[in-house]
């Protein structure tokens, strides 16, 4: 028995997502990421005293939308709370966040696995939250940006409901999939905007009381995620079998040495002092406007695979593959809308760019030909202006340059050549090259048939109509 | 108000940490009456009868607190940076710190 057969890990995430608002959560300050240090800063935003805190109205619906997406009930009333901590990049001194009364509770989503089987992964709590700024440590000194300060966010609390690296992975990417089609968020790692923590926690299994929990940190990458929580939960297996004790304590993923490291110990865990935002009135949702909301959710994952499936007639795999992100479901609707042949649409968006994308490590935001001129390449094959297989060699160099296939098709002369007059002189030429293989046709070996079409498309390099060669071979033989 | 509340010394000391501040012996002992004080005022208010009152834990719902999202550019953001003891690079300037979260 593995030692992993022996212990169980529970894991729980809190995420946190910025919103995609136009300004901050409490000021009239821009909301964008990559701007001039302190550029995007206000008497509010920076902790100036006298000041008061506003609610952003659309930040509170991107919430709501979240909370919509996830399933979950959102209450009519809920309350600010202060969440007091000493560090440079919290100007006030404290975070403006919600505590006891979230806006959000009991949520779910459901998660697919590598074995085919899904998962209900439930979420405790979604709360509105204000970012804080960006510290800059410079060796001798620290210098703080406060453009982050004051950005809207939403933390997700999950639900201890994750035993494994796969499902906590999965759990993150389901979740951050949902958020983005809702256009709560853009859910970027890598900028900061979507940033994970992990609780993990192992006991022997069949044990129900939970083991000592360690919190994990800076997991900001979708390319470590699994990595990160593999290595703590060996981390903590090893330590329990040597005897060691888990202790409550923070850890960083240092993603360069791929290990955890310990931040700080329980000793130093913060004491918070959440009270009651007292600049603040309760958050009220009433129920016309929690409605209004809904009316405007965009179509989520689930609704548009389903509805790819009776629109289109596309297989659940196809449908499911194709909505794997809202650029990718609005891509393959401009190819199959232009082109107005959904099936083959999707064969090519599935076969021949997505497999491309992968190898060069690109999103479909990045891909090299458009929707637009992939729907023209298809309809170059309906239409019999170039063949199948010609069509993947034009695809290739649209790929690579990015070219329309009109263009890429006139340059290297590839227009399928659907004239007899131009095929019959070739087909003769071939069957002048090969004598005994047409005695062997007369003979009755009829299979022979194809030996000279291959030859046809040969010395045409594949430009002529293969349907049309056929034909001509087959009457020039049995003449 | 009759007897007068004193905080222990540990209470005034894990405070006086959560608020960063270093506090000598005599000052320990001057919060330690302070502080106490502080919580006897607040026992005095929760003496107050509230029932048919509004909540005082927070300002009333019907004040404005909700806005537009519209970005509204401050444009003396050099009287922020110098509301500040120092800059530098147009950051904030502050004594190194460890990153903790
Ligand atoms: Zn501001």
């Amino acid at each position: 028995m593995s030692l992993r057969d022996k212990y169980e890990a529970v894991i729980g995430l809190e995420v946190h997502a910025q919103l995609l608002t136009e300004s901050k959560m409490f000021c009239g300050c821009k909301n964008a990421y990559g701007a001039p240090p302190n550029s995007q800063i206000c008497p509010v935003c920076t902790g100036q005293p006298g000041t008061l805190p506003v609610i952003n109205q659309f930040a509170v619906e991107l919430g709501v939308r979240a909370a919509l997406a996830i399933k979950a009930e959102i209450h009519q009333e809920s309350i600010f709370a202060r969440k007091n901590y000493f560090y440079p990049d919290l100007p006030k001194g404290y975070q403006i966040s919600q505590y006891e009364r979230p806006f959000c509770t009991q949520g779910k989503i459901t998660i697919g696995l590598s074995d085919g089987s899904e998962k209900e992964i439930g979420i405790t709590r979604i709360h509105f939250e204000e970012d804080a700024g960006k510290n800059i440590h410079k060796g001798d000194h620290t210098q703080v940006d406060l453009n982050r300060a004051g950005v809207p966010l939403i933390e997700i609390v999950s639900e201890p409901d994750m035993r494994t690296a796969e499902e906590a992975g999965q759990y993150l990417r389901t979740l951050r999939t949902l958020l983005r089609y809702a256009n709560v968020t853009d859910g970027d790692m890598e900028k900061g905007n979507f940033r994970c923590d992990a609780n993990i926690s192992i006991r022997p299994r069949g044990q129900k009381e939970f083991g000592t929990k360690v919190e994990l940190k800076n997991i900001n990458s979708f390319k470590f995620v699994e990595k990160a929580v593999d290595y703590e939960i060996d981390r903590q297996i090893r330590a329990t079998e040597t005897g060691e004790a888990i202790v409550q304590q923070t850890r960083g993923w240092n993603s360069a040495k791929n290990v955890s490291e310990v931040m700080r110990e329980k000793e130093d865990a913060h004491d918070y002092r959440y009270f009651a935002e007292p600049d603040l009135p309760p958050l009220v949702l009433s129920d016309k406007w929690i409605d209004e909301i809904k009316s405007e959710l965009p179509e989520l994952p689930d609704q548009k695979k389903a509805r790819f499936e009776s629109e289109y007639g596309l297989s659940g795999y196809d449908a499911g593959v194709l909505t794997a992100s809202r650029d990718l479901a609005n891509y393959y609707e401009g190819v199959a809308g232009a082109s107005k042949d959904a099936k083959t649409s999707a064969n090519w968006v599935m076969n021949e760019l997505l497999g491309r994308l992968n190898a060069a490590g690109k999103d479909i935001v990045e891909t090299p030909v458009s929707a637009k001129n992939l729907a023209d390449l298809i309809s170059k094959v309906q239409s019999g202006a170039i063949s199948g297989k010609i069509a993947k060699t034009v695809f290739e160099e649209m790929f690579a340059t990015s070219k329309t296939a009109e263009s890429i098709i006139e340059a290297q002369g590839l227009k399928q050549i659907s004239d007899p007059s131009a095929l019959e002189p070739v087909v003769r030429k071939v069957m002048e090259a090969n004598p005994g293989q047409v005695a062997g046709y007369k003979a009755g070996k009829v299979k022979l048939l194809g030996f000279f079409v291959g030859q046809v498309m040969k010395e045409t390099k594949g430009q002529a109509n293969p349907g049309l060669v056929n034909d001509i071979v087959k009457k020039l033989l049995d003449s | 108000m009759s007897e007068s509340v004193k905080l222990d010394r540990d209470e005034v000391l894990k405070i006086a940490r959560l608020a960063r501040l270093e506090l000598d012996d005599a000052e320990v002992a001057l919060f330690q009456d302070r502080l106490g004080r502080v919580l006897e005022y607040v026992r005095e208010l929760n003496q107050v009868k509230t029932e048919k009152g509004a909540s005082v834990k927070h300002v009333p719902r019907d004040a404005v607190s909700i806005r537009e999202d519209r970005a509204i550019e401050f444009v003396d953001r050099e009287a922020l940076l110098s509301n500040a003891p120092a800059q530098i690079e147009d950051h904030f300037l502050v004594p190194t710190v460890i990153e903790q979260s």
